[in-house]
């Protein structure tokens, strides 16, 4: 196989890196608004891997749930936003060591 | 047109790099923007034009101004992102749970095009009437769950919008 001809694997590469690095964001940085940035890497990544198998599998099903992802993407911004914001509201800042109400 | 997805993978793997490290948080916003603009260019190689277009309108559009929105409501202005006490142990964990999955993922799917095969392309595939026509014919029942969904998400979002919750 020719090294440079780009494949399904070279797809799939891409996308495991962007989902890992974007699990690297959520796991290594404190502010919750980069959270929730990597989060949308992670997503992104997996949408890249849906439309790089209907591509080499001919199937359109493919792309059609990377629609559905894109809907429910939106309403996790606007919700997730939402209680950003209302717990902003309750602890004035981001940081998520400072979100330790449940802490048992 | 190999160079195409070289330069936008390479485009996308930098502005993801850039969003998880950089210090300042709008610029990390601009990084996420580079990443969105990048997918979109990819799929528009992968014969996916309407999910490019989606791509853009909805994530590099509407997600990014709302997250830059919300940037800017809760931190001030040229507010550093602290550096509260730098958690080795908790980085070491991240770093190395990282690595473990890259490598378990690319282990897991290595060499799966070559068990996949190929199929040939049909003609037009990908343009918005074949997407619409698989959409509304085989996907009908979970085109009408995903507006039940959004309305959800909707009433929920004024909900948690209220002034007391």
């Amino acid at each position: 196989m020719d090294i440079t001809t780009v494949t399904l694997n070279h797809y799939i590469a891409l996308s495991v890196l962007l989902f890992c690095l974007g699990t690297l964001g959520v796991l290594v940085r404190r502010n919750a608004l980069l959270i929730f940035m990597s989060i949308e890497l992670m997503m992104n990544a997996v949408n890249l891997m849906l439309v790089a198998f209907s591509h080499y599998k001919a199937d359109l099903a493919g792309q059609v749930m990377v629609l559905f992802i894109y809907a429910v993407a939106a309403g996790e911004v606007a919700i997730g936003l939402a209680i950003l914001i209302a717990l902003f509201r309750h602890i004035k800042n981001v940081d998520i060591n400072n979100f330790n109400i449940m802490k048992g | 047109m190999d160079w195409y997805f070289w330069i936008f993978a390479i485009m996308a793997l930098g502005g993801a790099l850039f969003t998880i490290s950089y210090k300042d948080i709008l610029p990390c916003a601009m990084g996420l923007l580079t990443v969105f603009i990048a997918m979109a260019a990819l799929y528009l190689h992968l014969n996916a034009p309407l999910v490019a277009v989606f791509q853009v309108t909805i994530y590099a559009g509407a997600i990014l101004v709302l997250v830059l929105f919300v940037v800017m409501l809760l931190m001030s202005p040229g507010e550093k992102i602290k550096k509260a006490q730098v958690n080795c142990a908790n980085r070491f964990m991240g770093a190395v749970l990282t690595v473990g999955l890259v490598l378990l993922l690319g282990l897991g799917t290595k060499g799966l095009s070559e068990v996949l095969g190929s199929r040939e392309l049909s003609e037009n595939f990908g343009s918005p009437g074949q997407l619409g026509d698989v959409l509304v014919k085989k996907f009908i029942l979970h085109f009408e769950v995903v507006s039940v969904l959004l309305l959800a998400a909707l009433v929920g979002a004024i909900y948690l919008a209220k002034k007391r919750i």
